[in-house]
C-alpha cells in the first residue's frame, strides 16, 4: 500500500526540481525537454501518479487535489519560462534591428513653378468669381493687336516686339486678346481670367521670348477703379500675405484707360528697401516691385466687341507669371524656368 | 527721355529736390527709371592754368608744362600738340580717378617727372576729340572742379514716357507735367528773331501734293554764319542729355529737339537747287544716300523733301548727305514741319533707322507750336553762328491744326475712378495743363485741349487725367460683387484637363518640364517629322526658334540633352502642351494641339537601395500609360507595334476603341546618342484632346459590391511565339462564361531554349451574382472555356499536376 506522504512529498520535490531544471533551460527545444520530463505521458508527474490507485480511498482526494495542483504549478511555471525567453529573444532580435535604413520611398513628382503660381493665381480669381478660358496662342493680329486699339503703325506696337509668322499672324504678345475673344463670346457681365504662354522678340537676362501670363478682365455696369484696386488688393494678399501694400501708378496701355501699373511693396525687404543694411537688390531700394499692368478697358475697345461704352465700364489686367514665381520662391535667373534642370524642377513638389 | 533738371526749371520754378521730383513724376506717370549723373567720370577733374611750356629734352612731341592747380604748381609732361603757356585746361592730378576708372599715379616719361595729366576731351569721354587737349575759358579759376566751374547739371533724369505722351518727350513738357503736379506757374519759351535782308519768301516756294501726309511745312533762311564749335554751355547741356555736339547749326536743332520737341532739319542752302522745296513720296526702287553715308532704296510710302532738281531728306527720318551742313555751309535752310506719324513710322522702321526726330514724328508733335520753335531756332542760331536771319517765314500749312472740344461729364468721371472728385478739382486741373473750360452746362462740360496734348481727344481722356493728377493711388479698394447671367455657359476649358493630367504625372513621380514652343527646323528633322505641317516664324530670333514644335517629344528630348550635360542620370520627365500644325482651314491658320509628353531615362527607381537597380523599360513607359487611362477612368488601351516610325523603335499605338491616342516607345539609338543619352530613352506622345473628350465623356458609375464569395482557378496556357497575352486574355473574356468576373494575368514563363514558347498564367475569377457557386459548375464552366480556347488559337492547356 502506498503512502500518502511519501506521495505528496515527491510531488513537492517534483516542483522544486523542475524549478531548477527550468532555470538552466535556454531554449524553447530544451524547456519542451523539462515540459516532457515532468508533464509528458510517460514523464515523473504520470509516474508518480501512478500510485494513486493503490492509495487509501479516503486519501485519494487528498492526493487528486494536490496532484492538480502541481500540475498547474508546473504549467504556469513553464509558461513564465516561455515569455521569458521570448522577451530575450525579441530583445535580441531589437538589438541588431536598424531603424534608420532608407525607406522604400515611393518618386515624389514635381510641378513647374510657372504651374504652381498659375493655379494659385487663378484659384484666387476663381475664389472671386472669375471663369478661367483659354484660347489660341497662334493669334490674328486682329485680336492681338487691332481690336486692342493698336492699328497697323502705332506706335504702341513697339512696347511689344513681335513675333509673326505671317502679316497677319503672330505669335500672341500677350494674353488680352483672350479679352476680346471673351466679350464676343457672351455678353456682359464678364468675368475671366485667362492663363498663358506668350511670345515676345526678346532675349537677355530678364527676357525670355516666351514666358507666361495671366489675364484678367471684369465687365459689367458700374464697375470702377476701386473695384479693380480692390480686386488686385485681395489678389495680392492672398498671393504674398495680408501685410503686403498696393501701389497705382499711372501708365499707358493703349486698350485700357486710364491705365496703371501696380507695384507692391517689396517681399523682400518689407518694402524698406534695405535688408541688414544692405540695399536691397530685388527692389533696388525703392521699396516697391512692379508685379502688374491694368486699368479701365477702353472705350475704343468696346467698339470692336459691339459693347455699348456708356451702359458698360470694366476693368482689365495683366501679370507675368515668372514675375510672381521669381518673388515668391526667390527665383534669381529668369532663365532657369525653360531650362528644365531637374535639379531646379524637383524643388517644387 | 533724358531730362535735365536745370533745364526744366528754366520754365518752372521747382525748388524740390530732384527725388522729390521724380518721386512725383513717377506717380503722375512719367516714370523716373534713374536718377543719373551725367558727368560722374568728372568728379575728380580740376582746372589748371598752363604757367609755361616747353620742349620736353628728349622727346620732340612731347611738352613739359608747369601747371597751376590752385593750391600748387605741377610739373605735368603732356604730348597734345596744340599745349601751351596761358590756357585753361582740364587737369587730372595724382591719385584722381580718371574716367574709365583707372587711377592717375605719378609717372617718368622719357626721363621727366609728370605730376598730372592734362586732358582732351575723349579723356574725359565727352566727344571723340582728341587732336589736343580741351582748352577752356581763361575766366575760371585753377583749383575748382572741373563739374562746379562749367556749372555741370548733376541730376539728369532717366524718364520711360509712354507712347501716348508724345509730349513729354521734350524738356518743356515734362516742365508743363512738374507745373501741373506741383501747382507752379509755368514759363513758356518764347521767341524774338532779329530779322534783316531779304524775305525768305522770295527764295523759295513750297509745294504739298499730298497734304495728308504734311499737313504744316515752314522754311527759314539765314545768311553769312560761320559754322564752328558751339560754346562750352550749349555742348555740355546737350552732352548731360545724352546728345553729341557736332556744330553751332546742328546743335541748335538737337537744342531745340530736346527743349520743345519738335525736331528740325537744317540743309546748305547752296547746295539745292531751283527755289522749291516739294515735299513727296519717293518712287518704288528709288534709292536715296541719307547723312550717315547709307544708301537706302526705297518704296513709294516713304515721304522725301525734294529740292528743284533731286530728293534731299528722307522726311522725318534723316537728312541727305548731298545738302548737309558742312564747315564750308554759309547759308541755312532751316526746315519746321509736320508729317503724318504712320508713315514716318513705317519709313524708320523698314529702313531700321529711328532717330530722335522719327520717333518724335511718329508720336505727334506740336503744330502750333511749332512755330515758337523754329523762331528760337533761327534766333539762337544767329547768336552762335553770327548769321543773319531773312525776313519772313516761308511756309504751307495745307491742314491746319484743328482744336477738339471734348465734353465731359463729372458723374462720369467719378462713377468710373470710384472718386469723389469736385467741380473746382476737375477745372483748375484742365486750365493747369492747358485746356479751356466751358462749364455753363455743370453736367456735361466742353472741353477744348491744347495744341501740344494730341492724346487729348474722347471724354476717356480728360477722366484719367484728373485721375492721374489727383492720384491714382488715392483710388479707395473695393471688392466689386460679380453678378453672373445664368445663361453664360460654364465651359471648362483646357486649363482644367492640362491641370488634371498634371497632377497625375506629379503623383506617379515625374517631373513636369516646360520647353520653349519652338525649336529648331533641325530638330523635328532629327525625329523624321515631316515638313509639310509646320508653322515657321518669320522673324526669330535665331534659328534654334524658327518653328513651332508639331511634336512635344521633340523640347522633351531637348530637356533630357542639356540634364545629361549636367551629369543627370535618371530622368523622368512630363510635360503638357501644345504641338502646332498648319491648318488652312483655321482661323488662326494654325492648329493646337494639346499633348502628353513623357519621358524615361536610366533606372526605373528614384532612389537605391532596396529599390532594385534596373533601368526602366517598356513595361515602365506602358504601366505609365495604363494607369494614366484607369486615373482618367477610361476603357482598357489595346497596345499595336507598329511596323514603322520615324523616331521610335519599338514604336507601339495606343488604341482606345476606334481612336489611336498616342503613340509609345524607345526613341531609336542613334536618335537617343544625339541627346547624350548612352542607355534606352522610353517616351509617350499621347494626345490630350483625345482624352479630354474621352474623360469628359467617362462617368463614375457606382457598381453595388458583391456579395457572393468568388471561385478563383489558374490556369497555364503554353503559347508559341507570336500570340500575345493580350490576344489569349481577350479570348478568355470572349469565350468565357457570364460567371466568369475577371481575367488576370498572374505569371509569364519562358523556358530556356525552347523555340520561344511561353507559358501564360492566368487567374481566372468566377462568381455568381445570387448564388454560391459549388467546385463542380465552375470546373464544368472552364472545361468548356479551356475547350474552345484550345481551339481558337494555337494554345495548349496544362492539366493541374494532382
Ligand atoms: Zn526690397
Amino acid at each position: 500500500m502506498a503512502d500518502l506522504a511519501t506521495l505528496l512529498g515527491e510531488l513537492e520535490r517534483l516542483v522544486q526540481e523542475c524549478a531548477t531544471q527550468l532555470g538552466q533551460a535556454s531554449s524553447s527545444e530544451e524547456l519542451e525537454a523539462v515540459r516532457v520530463e515532468h508533464l509528458g505521458r510517460k514523464g515523473r508527474m504520470a509516474g508518480a501518479m501512478s500510485a494513486l490507485p493503490s492509495l487509501g480511498p479516503e486519501d485519494k482526494p487528498v492526493a487528486g487535489r494536490k496532484a492538480n495542483e502541481v500540475k498547474a504549478r508546473l504549467t504556469a511555471m513553464l509558461e513564465a519560462r516561455q515569455t521569458e525567453l521570448d522577451r530575450a529573444a525579441e530583445a535580441e532580435k531589437l538589438a541588431s534591428f536598424d531603424p534608420t535604413l532608407p525607406g522604400r520611398t515611393p518618386p515624389v513628382g514635381s510641378l513647374h513653378p510657372v504651374t504652381l503660381v498659375t493655379r494659385e493665381i487663378c484659384d484666387v480669381f476663381a475664389g472671386l468669381g472669375f471663369d478661367v478660358v483659354d484660347g489660341p496662342e497662334v493669334e490674328n493680329d486682329w485680336y492681338n493687336f487691332e481690336a486692342l486699339n493698336m492699328p497697323p503703325d502705332h506706335p504702341a506696337r513697339d512696347m511689344q516686339d513681335t513675333l509673326y509668322v505671317t502679316d497677319s499672324i503672330v505669335l500672341r504678345t500677350h494674353t488680352s486678346p483672350l479679352q476680346v475673344r471673351s466679350m464676343l463670346a457672351q455678353k456682359p457681365p464678364v468675368a475671366v481670367v485667362a492663363p498663358g504662354k506668350v511670345y515676345r522678340r526678346d532675349s537677355d537676362l530678364t527676357h525670355t521670348p516666351m514666358f507666361h501670363q495671366i489675364e484678367g478682365l471684369l465687365v459689367d455696369r458700374k464697375v470702377s477703379m476701386a473695384d479693380l484696386r480692390g480686386t488686385l488688393t485681395a489678389f495680392v494678399r492672398r498671393i504674398f500675405g495680408p501685410e503686403t501694400n498696393v501701389r497705382f501708378r499711372p501708365s499707358f496701355f493703349p486698350f485700357t484707360e486710364p491705365s496703371a501699373e501696380v507695384d507692391i511693396s517689396c517681399v523682400m525687404c518689407g518694402g524698406t528697401g534695405h535688408i541688414h543694411g544692405e540695399t536691397c537688390r530685388v527692389c533696388k531700394q525703392t521699396g516697391w516691385v512692379e508685379i502688374l499692368g491694368c486699368g479701365m478697358v477702353d472705350p475704343n475697345v468696346y467698339g470692336f466687341v459691339d459693347y455699348d461704352p456708356e451702359l458698360y465700364t470694366g476693368f482689365a489686367f495683366g501679370l507675368g507669371v515668372e514675375r510672381v514665381a521669381m518673388l515668391k520662391y526667390g527665383i534669381g535667373d529668369l532663365r532657369m524656368f525653360f531650362e528644365n534642370d531637374v535639379r531646379f524642377l524637383s524643388q517644387f513638389s | 527721355m533724358l531730362l535735365s533738371v536745370d533745364w526744366m526749371r528754366e520754365f518752372v520754378p521747382y525748388d524740390g529736390t530732384v527725388e522729390a521730383l521724380a518721386d512725383r513724376l513717377t506717380m503722375i506717370g512719367n516714370e523716373v527709371e534713374e536718377i543719373i549723373d551725367p558727368f560722374a567720370q568728372l568728379t575728380d577733374v580740376v582746372i589748371g592754368r598752363v604757367v609755361s611750356c616747353g620742349k620736353h629734352p628728349e622727346a620732340d612731341k612731347l611738352s613739359v608744362c608747369t601747371v597751376d592747380v590752385g593750391d600748387e604748381t605741377l610739373n605735368i609732361v603732356c604730348g597734345a600738340p596744340n599745349v601751351a603757356a596761358g590756357q585753361t585746361v582740364p587737369v587730372a592730378k595724382i591719385g584722381a580717378r580718371l574716367p574709365g576708372g583707372v587711377t592717375l599715379k605719378p609717372a617718368k616719361l622719357r626721363g621727366v617727372r609728370s605730376e598730372g595729366m592734362i586732358l582732351s576731351e575723349r579723356e574725359m569721354e565727352l566727344t571723340d576729340d582728341h587732336a589736343g587737349i580741351m582748352v577752356l575759358d581763361g575766366a575760371l579759376t585753377p583749383g575748382e572742379r572741373f563739374v562746379d566751374a562749367l556749372k555741370l547739371e548733376r541730376c539728369v533724369l532717366d524718364v520711360g514716357v509712354t507712347p501716348n505722351r508724345a509730349d513729354c518727350l521734350s524738356t518743356l513738357g515734362l516742365a508743363r507735367d512738374a507745373a501741373v503736379a506741383f501747382g507752379l506757374p509755368l514759363t513758356s519759351p518764347t521767341a524774338c528773331v532779329q530779322e534783316s535782308g531779304p524775305d525768305c519768301r522770295d527764295m523759295v516756294r513750297i509745294e504739298i501734293p499730298e497734304p495728308e501726309y504734311c499737313p504744316l511745312y515752314m522754311l527759314r533762311v539765314l545768311q553769312n554764319v560761320s559754322i564752328a564749335k558751339s560754346p562750352e554751355w550749349m555742348r555740355m547741356r546737350l552732352l548731360a542729355v545724352g546728345v553729341r555736339p557736332i556744330n553751332n547749326i546742328v546743335d541748335v536743332t538737337n537744342y531745340i529737339l530736346m527743349e520743345m520737341g519738335q525736331p528740325l532739319h537744317s540743309f546748305d542752302k547752296n547746295l539745292l537747287e531751283g527755289g522749291v522745296i516739294r515735299v513727296q513720296r519717293a518712287q518704288d526702287g528709288q534709292e536715296f544716300t541719307t547723312l550717315d553715308g547709307q544708301r537706302r532704296k526705297l518704296v513709294d510710302s516713304d515721304l522725301l523733301i525734294w529740292d528743284g532738281a533731286k530728293a534731299v531728306a528722307l522726311a522725318g527720318v534723316m537728312g541727305g548727305e548731298n545738302t548737309e551742313i558742312n564747315a564750308d555751309s554759309t547759308d541755312v535752310l532751316l526746315e519746321c514741319a509736320v508729317f503724318r506719324p504712320a508713315s514716318i513710322r513705317k519709313t524708320a522702321r523698314r529702313l531700321a533707322l529711328p532717330s530722335e526726330a522719327s520717333y518724335r514724328y511718329e508720336r505727334g508733335v506740336d503744330q502750333v507750336g511749332s512755330r515758337v520753335a523754329l523762331d528760337r531756332a533761327v534766333q539762337l542760331m544767329a547768336e552762335l553762328s553770327g548769321g543773319l536771319v531773312c525776313k519772313g517765314v516761308a511756309e504751307n500749312e495745307p491742314r491746319p491744326w484743328a482744336q477738339p472740344v471734348i465734353p465731359f461729364r463729372r458723374a462720369r468721371c467719378n462713377d468710373l475712378l470710384g472718386l469723389d472728385l469736385d467741380a473746382d478739382f476737375c477745372k483748375k486741373t484742365f486750365t493747369l495743363m492747358g485746356c479751356e473750360v466751358d462749364d455753363a452746362d455743370a453736367d456735361r462740360w466742353s472741353v477744348r485741349a491744347p495744341s501740344h496734348r494730341l492724346d487729348l481727344e474722347r471724354e476717356v481722356d480728360l477722366i484719367e487725367e484728373a485721375g492721374r493728377v489727383y492720384g491714382l493711388d488715392r483710388i479707395p479698394a473695393d471688392l466689386p460683387s460679380i453678378s453672373k447671367s445664368l445663361e453664360a455657359v460654364h465651359h471648362k476649358g483646357e486649363f482644367f484637363f492640362a491641370n488634371k493630367l498634371k497632377d497625375w504625372a506629379r503623383g506617379v513621380g515625374l517631373n513636369e518640364a516646360v520647353n520653349y514652343s519652338f525649336v529648331a527646323p533641325a530638330d523635328l528633322d532629327r525625329l523624321g517629322l515631316p515638313q509639310e505641317e509646320r508653322i515657321a516664324i518669320a522673324n526669330p530670333l535665331s534659328e534654334d526658334q524658327a518653328v513651332l514644335r508639331t511634336n512635344v517629344l521633340a523640347g522633351l528630348l531637348g530637356s533630357l540633352r542639356r540634364n545629361r550635360a549636367q551629369g543627370a542620370v535618371r530622368l523622368g520627365l512630363f510635360e503638357t502642351a501644345h504641338a502646332y500644325f498648319s491648318d488652312p482651314d483655321s482661323e488662326t491658320k494654325a492648329r493646337e494641339a494639346l499633348r502628353l509628353g513623357l519621358l524615361l531615362h536610366g533606372p526605373r527607381h528614384a532612389r537605391g537601395w532596396p529599390w532594385p537597380t534596373e533601368d526602366a523599360d517598356y513595361l515602365d513607359i506602358k504601366g505609365l500609360v495604363e494607369h494614366l487611362l484607369d486615373y482618367l477612368k477610361l476603357d482598357v488601351a489595346e497596345f499595336r507595334l507598329l511596323e514603322a516610325h520615324s523616331f521610335m523603335s519599338p514604336a507601339v499605338s495606343v488604341v482606345l476603341g476606334d481612336d489611336a491616342i498616342g503613340c509609345i516607345g524607345r526613341i531609336k539609338p542613334d536618335i537617343a546618342d544625339f541627346f547624350l543619352a548612352q542607355r534606352e530613352v522610353w517616351a509617350a506622345d499621347l494626345d490630350g484632346e483625345a482624352l479630354r473628350r474621352m474623360f469628359s465623356a467617362s462617368a463614375i458609375t457606382f457598381e453595388p459590391l458583391p456579395t457572393l464569395p468568388p471561385v478563383r482557378r489558374d490556369v497555364t496556357l503554353g503559347c508559341p511565339s507570336g500570340v500575345l497575352s493580350f490576344e489569349v486574355a481577350a479570348a478568355l473574356e470572349k469565350f468565357g462564361p457570364a460567371i466568369l468576373e475577371s481575367v488576370d494575368l498572374v505569371d509569364v514563363y519562358a523556358p530556356q531554349g525552347e523555340s520561344g514558347e511561353r507559358n501564360l498564367t492566368f487567374r481566372l475569377t468566377y462568381r455568381h451574382q445570387t448564388k454560391t457557386l459549388k467546385d463542380k459548375e465552375v470546373d464544368k464552366e472552364q472545361g468548356k472555356l479551356l475547350d474552345t480556347l484550345t481551339k481558337a488559337l494555337p494554345v495548349r492547356f496544362f492539366p493541374p499536376e494532382s
